[in-house]
């Protein structure tokens, strides 16, 4: 197991090398400047534009600038001079001059939000979706089925823009059931109350999609499962239903939506834009669009290599899970 | 200078006159204001685009930093409409005391005024704000007014001998040192200028000409925890989440007569989805709140009428005014030398379809004859030459200027009538410019057969492309606002080489030369009354020549909660004047 692990995490680190230099690689072929864009109103004048890029270390050969940023994630890196330098220590992924901050610093700030939002609603909508879609499998083509055929409809046509808008203007703007939040996020260990408000109706927008999709796909692995040959046993050994359903029928049902649910927290643990967007959460995703928006490349370098790393580390686990859900497997 | 950034601009008003004549306080009393209470804005914005006083250029950003939290020499009066471009003293004793024909301005420092940390502030204090408008590889998007008035001598490449304080390397401070000393109470700072600037006191209303304490710059990242010399200081400043202002306890009325400090507590909301942040206001729900940014214009239609008039429940609650700017297409008059074409281009423009599109007359504007707003008073004078214009193009007089342009620039008029070449247009890359890009393509073609193409630049680097002689195309979308009460900030700025933002590229057309004498005439001219009228006919010159094909004089809705009193809008800044909002 350790040497599988091992061998998972130098693969890793291989990708993460090859994500970022790709980023790089997209950059240093776009078609602006990104000097240019550092100087706004005064523009117009060649002396700031290239002084600029000379600050940001944009006047170095390609190779030589990716060659910076990788001694910066072991050695730190400084900017500027006189009262002005700015010092990111190790590991540096480089400064924001648009934040007017380090980006580890960025990404250490807006981790934990998203992680908070993610975790959450992957909670909610595993426990929504599982439980929906036993139900709908085991009342197959009764109240409960049909009424479990609306909520998915539902969830997958509404956009999560949508959702969360209508949960904003509704909720708390015009029937005021919950107060308008008083920050737009407050760590846990902070005030848990606070943090669970602040969050509660971006946990609903969230989950209610992949709830939708969840219980449709947990439906159909549980009649798909329900057929088996080994269930037809324990039903004829006369095994009771709970202990067949519980027991024999979810456990193997559940494998791929295991699966299914590592990659998409680990997608979301990219950002979840829209959803940070409309409820104005500080993470990831508004970070990475932010940054897009404004061609802020550290930033942007930051969150790809992050979100490739978290992908491959949650395939990694995923793996690991799967060996202990479903005995047939085995890690070699 | 001031550039296309939504309604974050600088309104000058007209009188200049008025502002020479009060030439002291006109303080708006705040009568029936009251203290106390939290007064919160909401912004789709992420963070303010700088906090840092050094930094801030745009009027509403001077408008709200100016009135809680940084003080300059000058500040423009707190009074509604004209009477709020007098110029007024702030950090100073008096408006400033000119020599030198104008090349040397003093200001001394009042008694009394201090950072937030109590420390006074000195003429040292002052000096070093300003150096650090020379490290414009550091301190961003601020004017450049203090490098190109003072007198320091340039560099061979252009630049300033003198790169600011952090430079360590091939940098004159002697250079900057003889430009601006201090008095040896240190009470005292005086300018001198490389040329003469009559209006130097307009200038020093900017906050870049605001004091920063030396020892607490920390470069860029001072932007992120400025220190207060006004009635507020920062509590909390995060991007993405919000700024918490609360009194400053050093700040003394006594040393600011033109400051009010009603409320106890100011928070901006940064990233409000726009929906969110409307009907917070429209529903009330939070009533003393003041939205930062314009009205959407799917929600125009609940608080406006359709004239642009507030409702009659919103009465209170909501305005409609003129911006600061003036939305034009420029043109390279390099690549388009020739007149007709030009004028033919006028002419055919569909301005209706373009106005429709952003809002209609109610809330986009009207359209404009030039580039000086009506707004300027003295210096601005309805341009004639125009009577054939109609609203939805001018088809027999653009094709009669093109029939013209075909025997005076052939070789022009076939390339802007060939399908394959055209003439071409610059755009910032958007779904609203794409729709205009539409109405121009189709104009151009049904009303003088010119064909327009469209050269669609990614937003953010739109001005370094434009304003790049080697890249911008043959026309070019812009809009300028000025940057005080004088069109010394618009003629000059737009249409001579040394300009700021010249995007017409005019230098070498033969009409240039004269118009250039009567700007430098004009900017030296120490009678404001005969500076206006000069402005005034530089202004019909420009439209004579077609230089820019004149846009829209353009509108902004700004709404806030029924808690909220004392709003106006304060025509200089171009923005509500935030100081003397209260909580009823």
């Amino acid at each position: 197991m350790f040497a599988y692990i091992s061998r998972r995490l130098g693969v890793t680190l291989l990708i993460l090398l090859g994500v970022s230099f790709t980023v790089y690689v997209i950059f240093a072929f776009l078609p602006f400047d990104p000097a240019a864009l550092t100087c706004g109103k005064n523009c117009n004048d060649p002396g700031i534009i290239e002084a600029n890029r000379k600050r940001l270390g944009y006047d170095l050969p390609f190779l030589v600038q990716y060659w910076v940023f990788i001694k910066g994630l072991f050695m730190g890196r400084t900017y500027g001079e006189g009262a002005a330098l700015i010092n990111c220590p190790a590991p540096s992924l480089g400064y924001s001059f648009q934040e007017h901050s380090c980006v580890t610093t960025l990404i250490g700030e807006a981790l934990p939000v998203t992680l908070s939002l993610a975790l959450g609603a992957l909670v909610l909508w595993l426990v929504v979706g599982v439980g929906l879609g036993v139900l709908a499998a085991r009342y197959r083509g009764k109240f409960a089925d049909s009424a479990s055929t609306v909520f998915v409809l539902i969830g997958t046509s509404l956009p999560t823009f949508l959702t969360g808008l209508m949960l904003l203007v509704f909720v708390v703007i015009k029937w005021r059931i919950m107060p308008f939040p008083a920050g737009n996020y407050t760590p846990f260990l902070e005030d848990p109350y606070e943090w669970a408000q602040i969050l509660f109706l971006p946990w609903i927008t969230l989950a209610f999609a992949y709830a939708a999709l969840y219980t449709r796909f947990v439906r159909s692995a549980v009649i798909e499962t329900a057929n088996e040959d080994y269930i037809r046993t324990a039903r004829a050994k006369g095994l009771p239903e709970g202990t067949i359903l519980g027991k024999h029928t979810l456990r193997a049902a559940l494998a791929p939506i295991v699966t299914m649910a590592g990659l998409d927290f680990a997608g979301l643990l990219g950002g979840a834009i829209l959803t940070e967007s409309v409820f104005n959460l500080p993470g990831l995703g508004r970070l990475a669009i932010g940054a897009v928006i404004e061609y802020d490349l550290p930033i942007i370098v930051a969150t790809t290599l992050l979100a490739a790393a978290i992908v491959v580390i949650m395939n990694l686990i995923v793996d690991i899970a799967y060996a202990f859900i479903d005995p047939r497997v085995r890690i070699a | 200078m001031s550039k296309l950034k939504g309604k974050n601009g600088k309104l000058i008003a007209a009188a200049a006159v008025i502002a020479l004549l009060v030439g002291g306080f006109v303080v708006r009393s705040g009568s029936g204001a009251s203290e106390g209470g939290t007064i919160t804005y909401l912004t789709n914005s992420e963070s303010w685009t700088h906090a840092d006083p050094n930094r801030n250029y745009t009027g509403q950003h001077i408008a709200w930093f100016g009135s809680y939290m940084h003080r300059t020499l000058t500040a423009y009066a707190r009074a509604e409409g004209s009477a709020g471009s007098a110029v007024v003293p702030d950090l100073a004793t008096d408006t400033g005391r000119a020599s030198n024909d104008n090349k040397t301005w003093e200001f001394t420092l009042r008694d009394g005024v201090t950072f937030e940390d109590g420390s006074a502030i000195t003429c040292e204090d002052i000096k070093y704000g300003v150096s650090r408008t020379f490290a414009t590889d550091v301190i961003t998007d601020g004017p450049t007014y203090a490098i190109s008035m003072l007198d320091i001598p340039k560099a061979e490449d252009g630049s300033s001998v003198y790169k600011g304080p952090y430079a360590t390397d091939k940098n004159d401070t002697a250079a900057y040192d003889k430009a601006v000393t201090c008095s040896d109470d240190n009470k005292t700072i005086t300018f001198n200028l490389s040329r003469s600037v009559g209006d130097f006191n307009y200038t020093v209303t900017y906050l870049s000409f605001s004091p920063v304490p030396k020892a607490k710059d920390t470069g860029d990242q001072y932007d992120l925890a400025p220190v207060s010399s006004g009635p507020y200081k920062i509590e909390k400043y995060k991007a993405k989440d919000e700024m918490v202002l609360v009194r400053n306890d050093k700040w003394s009325k006594d040393s600011d007569p033109i400051r009010n400090a009603f409320p106890d507590k100011i928070v901006v909301r940064f990233g409000l989805a726009e929906e969110v942040r409307d009907q917070l206001i429209l529903s009330d729900s939070e009533p003393n709140a003041f939205s930062l940014d314009s009205v959407l214009p799917t929600n125009l239609p609940t608080v406006f009428d359709d004239a642009g008039k507030p409702k009659a429940e919103w009465a209170e609650r909501a305005l409609n005014v003129y911006d600061p700017y003036v939305r034009y297409a420029a043109f390279n008059v390099k690549k388009v030398p020739c007149l007709d074409i030009r004028r033919a281009v006028y002419f055919a423009k569909d301005a209706a379809g373009l106005l429709q599109l952003s809002g209609g007359a109610a809330f986009g504007g009207d359209p404009a004859d030039g580039a000086i707003k009506p707004l300027m008073g003295l210096d601005y004078k309805k341009v004639t030459g125009l009577e054939d214009y109609k609203p939805a193009g001018n088809a027999t007089a653009a094709k009669a200027l093109m029939e013209s342009a075909k025997k005076s620039c052939p070789a022009e008029y076939a390339r802007v009538t060939d399908p394959k070449r055209g003439l071409v247009f610059d755009t910032a890359d958007s779904e609203t410019n794409k729709k205009g890009a539409a109405i121009w393509i189709d104009s151009m073609m049904k009303n003088a057969g010119i064909v327009m193409k469209f050269n669609f630049i990614e937003p953010g680097s739109y001005y370094a492309v434009v304003l790049d002689a080697t890249k911008q195309s043959d026309l070019s979308a812009g809009g300028w606002a000025p940057d005080w009460a004088n069109a010394s900030t618009v003629i000059p700025e737009l249409f001579t080489k040394e300009g700021g933002f010249p995007m017409s590229q005019n230098w070498d057309d033969a009409a240039y030369a004269a118009f250039k004498k009567k700007s430098d005439a004009a900017l030296s001219e120490p009678d404001r009354t005969k500076q206006g009228q000069m402005w005034a006919e530089l202004n019909q010159y420009v439209v004579d020549q077609m230089w820019i094909v004149p846009g829209i004089f353009s509108k902004t809705q700004e709404m806030w909660g029924s808690g909220l009193g004392g709003i106006f809008f304060w025509e200089p800044q171009g923005a509500p004047s935030f100081g003397d909002i209260y909580i009823k």
